[in-house]
């Protein structure tokens, strides 16, 4: 990872983007191989990365009796104190109900708190495992200029997400990971290049026939229903709207999946092989 | 260190607390039974065996009573209990709800955590233990007296370092393994195997080495209600609960925490 970037880590469920991130953090060791984080080795480094890093786990766990506020009191305390002002702007920001016990707050408000944990001390690392679940919308947008912010100033976020929507509006590159390997790395905007493109078209009259529209290069699908037509492409859209010009095109439109296509590419390969 | 165990006490304060009271009335309780019951029963025409498992069964002096009321069983089942219970809790439990792992994010090294929740545990084993020795002197006030108070701590002080070691093993089987039912059932069935080794041991032939394996035999072996503190039975104790200790922080330090 580069500083001050947004790395997003994907992959389908089992893959290891947790796995990854524990072991970052060395909650599990390696059978082979090492980890370094920080400059410092996962293991042999491990107390001062994590007293450089902040973390939130996939599956968020605090404990139930103690409001917010405690919870948040007692990881600060194992950090030896953090600036109360950072908690508190965090805390208002996200809106967190800090005096409430635990056990009474919604999965989202739960989700909040493990936000401000990960981020009040101004660690140089976030490592974020599904940092969105459970949180609406607003508190959502919240975040993501939270992670902007905290770019800008040079520290660095590695977010593991299988809300494609939330990686492509905020990270740098992608990592892909499938059965534990990673399968690429790159920007959002070489994938895209590389991506699968997808039109639907309606039709005033009739749609081309699908067999004429496969023979044109990059071509990948093409189905027909009456005067609808979706076809995906790979590379330049040149050929295939020239051939489309010669039909009565009422509406053309992009399903917004742009990643989600590039996401399952990666993960059907490991099908066909 | 100092914020988790903190923390651990404060989360088991009131549960302790509860406990440590019910200990008190339950032994004020049986004091005040003492006068009226002890004359009647006097020494229970009873089975050796099961003697030995009641503390030898002599209802005919307060000691006895006492010995045999609170000593033999009530005690210990409580105490090793509270032990089990918390340092599983804190240990397995919390890893298996996954609070271990968030925790562990922090810059805190894995013994120092296991430390903390060692030395919560420690803290509401002495709190019974406490009770217990505040329990007992009420109870044989309003039994009738005769019972030196230096007996009573006695039996109390056996009984905290009894605690520590059914404790420390809870937390060795928590910690090496990150199974909150295993290592709570293999606690609590060493302990009842404990206790009927210590009973059935002596009685049969052959067999009698065996109760130097039950800590139940350093905790009443030499009658601390009637005799005063054993030494070295205390050191076996805090030994083993050292040992014990010691695994556990070795056996979390190497694993990969399940959750």
């Amino acid at each position: 990872m580069q500083r001050g970037e947004i790395l997003g880590f994907l992959g389908p469920n089992g893959a290891g983007k947790s796995t990854t991130m524990r072991l970052l953090l060395d909650l599990i060791r390696p059978t082979a191989g090492s980890a370094t984080v920080l400059g410092r080795d996962a293991h042999d480094g491990s107390v001062e990365i994590r007293r450089r890093v902040g973390f939130l786990p996939g599956d968020l766990a605090l404990y139930p009796k103690l409001t917010g506020a405690a919870m948040l009191d007692y990881l600060a305390d194992l950090r030896g104190g953090v600036d109360r002002r950072v908690r508190d702007q965090l805390a208002e920001r996200f809106d967190a109900q800090l005096h409430r016990p635990i056990h009474e707050l919604s999965t989202g408000n739960r989700q909040k708190l493990g936000l401000i944990q990960a981020f009040m001390h101004e660690p140089e690392l976030l490592i974020l495992d599904e940092p969105i679940a459970g949180l609406d919308p607003l508190v959502q947008r919240s975040f993501h200029a939270l992670l902007l912010e905290v770019t800008a100033q040079g520290r660095t976020v590695f977010l593991s997400s299988h809300t494609l929507s939330e990686v492509e509006h905020v990270a740098d590159r992608v990592a892909i990971v499938r059965r534990g390997r990673l399968v690429v790395v790159d920007s959002l905007e070489n994938l895209r290049a590389i991506a699968i493109q997808r039109l639907e078209i309606d039709f005033a009259g009739a749609a081309p026939p699908a067999q004429d529209l496969l023979r044109l290069p990059g071509v990948r699908e093409a189905t027909v229903e009456a005067s609808h037509l979706t076809v995906a492409f790979e590379g330049s859209a040149d050929t295939l709207v020239k051939a489309l010009a010669a039909y009565d095109v009422r509406a053309i439109r992009t399903p917004d999946d742009d990643l989600e296509e590039i996401f399952l590419r990666y993960y059907r390969e490991r099908e066909d092989g | 260190m100092l914020p988790t165990l903190r923390i651990a006490v404060r989360l088991r304060l009131v549960t302790t607390l509860a406990t440590t009271m019910a200990m008190i009335l339950v032994i004020l309780m049986v004091g005040a039974l003492f006068p009226s019951v002890g004359d009647s029963i006097g020494r229970l025409d009873v089975p050796k065996g099961v003697a030995e498992l009641l503390g030898g069964a002599d209802y005919g002096s307060l000691t006895g009573w006492m010995r045999s009321e609170i000593g033999a069983v009530y005690g210990p089942l409580v105490i090793a209990a509270v032990a089990i219970i918390a340092a599983v809790g804190s240990t397995a439990g919390e890893e298996e709800e996954g609070i271990l792992a968030l925790e562990l994010a922090h810059p805190i090294t894995r013994s120092r955590l296991i430390l903390a929740k060692a030395a919560a545990v420690l803290a509401a084993v002495l709190t019974i233990a406490l009770g217990t020795f505040l329990g007992l002197l009420a109870g044989v006030a309003v039994g009738g007296g005769g019972v030196a108070a230096s007996n009573l701590a006695a039996l109390s002080l056996h009984l905290a370092l009894f605690g520590c070691a059914i404790g420390a093993l809870a937390l060795a089987l928590a910690a090496a393994t990150g199974r909150r039912t295993l290592a709570s059932g293999g606690a609590a069935g060493f302990a009842v195997l404990a206790f009927l080794i210590n009973g059935f041991a002596p009685l049969v032939h052959g067999l009698t080495w065996l109760k130097y394996v039950s800590p139940f035999y350093y905790y009443t072996g030499n009658d601390p209600i009637g005799y005063g503190i054993d030494i070295g039975h205390l050191a076996v104790l805090a030994v083993a609960s050292i040992v014990l200790t010691a695994i556990a922080v070795v056996g979390l330090g190497r694993r990969d925490l399940r959750k």
